[in-house]
């Protein structure tokens, strides 16, 4: 009962923020029950919607991860972009420079360079913070514009792929392709790694006393510290293990779709991710499943364009409305109190 | 000779989110006399008077003054209707002067400069006709509580008030302030105002009083004349049928301690200093030895170093010289966790910042700094299992009132928010407990049952430094007193010395250099 009554509002939202949507939709001259028919219908009908969502949920779940893990001690990591890029750099530097290494081994390097790569550009942000108290929002917002430089000097740079027109790295090695786990449609294991990753956030910060520890500290800093927890450290630890996610988001994006470094690779995941997060209102354990849902309207969103030739901007519209609906819900719940 | 009222208030009920602060409350006060309204933490005084000042909006009932019915809608109409309220915490304007702080939101005379020559001739006549010794010209930051008390007096009566409400006036007090102001009332009282005095200490309404009123949990209880109150009764009505008086640490009859300390220091600070980012001295060469299964108490008004010494104690600030020592043990450099490890226990002042989780559960709540610690967890894995189960002891055995251990923090109101971190202090076998300001936001049977449980663990070996706003408290419980002044040691008095005026003399600082000299010699 008491679940009911708490994910009410939610769905109240979700509905509201429809409704307006399919107002905005129907000023346009278009039909939007026939929209929301595509949108919500897509992922479900046919085996190729619902593995492009699952394509789709992977660094959806693992970018918004990115921000909600710092998010429990209180931290704010707006710098999961630049962090997945450098991540995908990594992976990308791995793959093409030893792309002759059997798959047993490069599979699991590349992935491995992609988390550490990530984890190292959060690791400046979380470093400034913990020695001289700057802020984390400013940094990290700052080094993502750093990471478009480096990713154009490493795109147009030796490892540039002349024959493509955009910038763009060759190929990493097949070997170090992520294996299948559905051959058609492609569907590869980085599924797997990605909710791997949200069990593992989900045991690390419920079951765990240095979860614990993460948790209380975005509680309340003062008392935690005042009862003993290094909370300077948990900064910088949760600030590090974000990185790190979106890192491997970064990496699964180059083994497991491009097979190489393309400009614009992070595509709009990471600010769908700081919409994930807020939406789940940076519970942890809620992520992977508000992601499966964005991730569903993502596809139907361009099901919706390519049948019905509605822009596919409206979704975003939508997804924001959602948002501001949810923050409502919680504006008009206090105001009742 | 029967009075008339001047004041009725009928029917009155207030609910806060679900919880009924006054229910079918009726209050009457008669002109020309002084009123005690009397009750625990949490039995509805302060939120009557509220209603009464219009801070509050009632849910329903009359308010009836001078015979006819009124409603109230903000403090300003409660100014003008002649019902004034002096609060616990002074809302002063801190490098204003007196005089400025008086006539501020009032009507001036000289509305476009600062020349209130007409007003502190007002003022001034004012302090003589109520006997209060007040220099209009000096800066409020530098005055006394007991004179900016006065100040807030001041501005009630220049606002012509007849009715006067003073809630909780002598917290923050000396004793010798409290002695001047129950002097001011019977002035006040004989120049014809009306005086509602709310207090939780029955002494003072015994006092003063004409007549006392006891409320609790926001219901009256009995109204009637001083002369035919006595002790056990007003006790009795305060604290309900519920509490065994006699077993009672606050009421019983036998006020000696049993005192058997050992003389085998647990905790030793020596020529402890502390100055803090902003160069000023915090503390000032504190030392002192707490020996195992003593109550050590440290008095002195509110601001004087009391913070920084518990903070120092437990670890949380360094030292800027001098050593911290447990049991012989140099800990001055040993972090938090570290003391907490060794057997360190706190409960800090200011519950909300310091100590309490608003956002988790009461669970995460009571296991905050002991988490690592078995039952609660092993390995690094925490076993909710057992946090839920002693959550759940712990819940009924400090009575917090909670829907269990997974209801969020922030739902808990702050009388239970205490009994949260009073739980979690005695939890686990300590050597040393710092507790500050223990009991603030207790009713008066849980008041009784923290110094119960002190008192065992004391028996057990358990050291306590107790830092308290109230006197009485340390008196009550304590086997010595150091009095803080200015981040200094003033004097530290055995339990056979302990007596009010000189406790009082040394918070307020008086003679504090031939005092040092004392010590000296």
């Amino acid at each position: 009962m008491t679940q009911i009554k708490k994910i009410f509002p939610y769905f109240i939202a979700v509905v509201a923020a429809f409704i307006a949507a399919g107002i905005f939709i129907a000023a346009l001259k278009f039909n939007p029950f026939k929209a929301y028919e595509t949108i919500l219908t897509t992922s479900f009908r046919t085996p190729n919607g619902f593995i492009q969502t699952l394509v789709k949920w992977v660094p959806l779940t693992l970018v918004s991860l990115a921000f909600t893990v710092p998010l429990s001690s209180g931290k704010f990591n707006i710098g999961a972009e630049g962090q997945m890029l450098v991540g995908a750099i990594g992976a990308a530097a791995v793959g093409i420079t030893c792309a002759n290494l059997p798959a047993v081994l490069l599979v699991p390097m590349i992935i491995l360079a992609g988390i550490l790569a990530g984890a190292f550009w959060g690791l400046i942000s979380a470093w400034l913070l913990y020695q001289f108290n700057i802020n984390e929002i400013l940094t990290t917002v700052l080094l993502n514009f750093i990471s478009f430089a480096l990713i154009d000097y490493v795109a147009t740079g030796p490892w540039r792929d002349p024959a493509a027109g955009h910038p763009t790295t060759i190929a990493i090695g097949e070997n170090g392709f992520l294996p299948m786990l559905v051959n058609q449609p492609p569907l590869t294991i980085g599924v797997i790694l990605a909710a791997i990753a949200a069990i593992l956030v989900y045991f690390y910060t419920d079951k765990t006393t240095s979860g614990y520890e993460l948790v209380v500290t975005g509680a309340n800093p003062r008392a935690s510290k005042v009862h003993g927890i290094n909370i300077r450290q948990m900064f910088l630890f949760s600030m590090i293990i974000g990185a790190g996610l979106a890192g491997l988001a970064g990496a699964i994006e180059v083994s497991g779709t491009q097979h190489r470094l393309i400009e614009g690779l992070h595509s709009n995941f990471p600010t769908l991710g700081l919409i994930i997060g807020l939406i789940a209102r940076g519970k942890n354990q809620a992520v992977p499943f508000v992601a499966f849902f964005i991730a569903v309207l993502e596809v139907g969103a361009s099901a919706m364009q390519r049948t019905l030739l509605i822009p596919v901007q409206v979704v975003l519209i939508m997804e924001a409305l959602i948002l501001i609906f949810i923050l409502l819900s919680d504006l008009i719940r206090r105001r009742q109190k | 000779m029967e009075q008339s009222a001047i004041l009725q208030m009928q029917g009155v009920n207030k609910t806060f989110d679900k919880v009924v602060a006054l229910s079918n409350v009726d209050f009457e006060l008669k002109s020309n006399e002084i009123l005690g309204l009397l009750g625990g933490n949490g039995a509805g005084k302060t939120t009557l008077m509220n209603a009464l000042f219009g801070l509050y909006k009632m849910d329903s009932g009359k308010i009836i003054l001078k015979g006819q019915p009124v409603t109230i809608t903000s403090p300003r109409d409660a100014l003008s209707k002649g019902i004034g309220m002096v609060h616990q915490h002074f809302l002063q304007i801190n490098n204003y002067t007196v005089l400025e702080n008086i006539v501020l939101g009032s009507k001036v005379s000289h509305p476009f400069s600062a020349n209130y020559k007409t007003e502190e001739v007002v003022i001034q006549k004012l302090c003589k006709q109520f006997g209060l010794d007040i220099d209009l010209s000096s800066r409020i930051e530098t005055l006394p509580m007991g004179t900016r008390q006065k100040v807030e007096i001041l501005k009630a009566l220049y606002r012509g008030v007849d009715i006067l409400i003073l809630d909780e006036p002598t917290t923050n007090l000396i004793p010798q302030e409290v002695d001047a102001l129950f002097q001011t009332l019977k002035i006040m009282v004989k120049e014809g105002l009306s005086i509602v005095f709310i207090t939780h200490k029955l002494r003072e309404v015994l006092t003063i009083c004409d007549r006392i009123s006891v409320l609790r949990e926001g219901k009256n209880v009995v109204s009637l004349s001083r002369k035919d109150a006595s002790d056990d009764m007003l006790v009795r009505a305060m604290v309900g049928e519920g509490m065994d008086l006699n077993k009672s640490v606050i009421f019983s009859e036998d006020k000696s301690r049993s005192g058997k300390t050992d003389q085998k220091p647990t905790l030793k600070l020596n020529g402890v200093n502390k100055i803090s980012a902003e160069k000023t001295q915090e503390l000032t060469d504190v030392t002192f030895t707490v020996n195992a299964g003593e109550i050590f108490g440290v008095a002195g008004v509110a601001g004087n170093g009391q913070r920084e010494l518990a903070e120092v104690v437990m670890g949380i600030q360094p030292v800027s010289s001098g050593t911290v020592h447990l049991e012989e043990q140099d800990i001055t450099v040993v972090d938090t966790k570290n003391r907490i490890a060794n057997g360190f226990v706190y409960i800090p002042e200011d519950r909300l910042s310091d100590g309490f989780l608003n956002k988790v559960s009461v669970a995460h709540n009571l296991i905050l700094g002991y988490h690592h610690l078995e039952p609660y967890s092993k390995k690094g894995i925490i076993n909710w299992k057992n946090v839920k189960s002693s959550s759940m002891k712990m819940i009924s055995e400090y009575s917090i009132k909670t829907t269990g251990p997974d209801e969020v923090g922030g739902n808990l109101s702050g009388g239970n928010i205490q009994r949260v971190m009073i739980a979690r202090a005695f939890s686990q076998p300590s050597k040393l407990m710092i507790a500050h300001n223990p009991t603030r936001g207790l009713d008066i049977p849980s008041m009784d049952f923290v110094y119960k449980k002190m008192f065992e663990s004391s028996a057990t070996g358990m050291a306590s430094l107790v830092i308290s706003e109230d006197l009485d408290e340390l008196l009550l419980i304590c086997d010595r007193i150091a009095v803080m002044y200015r981040g200094k040691i003033v004097g530290i008095l055995p339990r056979e010395k302990f007596e009010k005026y000189e406790i009082g003399r040394l918070m307020s600082g008086y003679e504090q250099s031939s005092e040092e000299t004392g010590k000296r010699a």
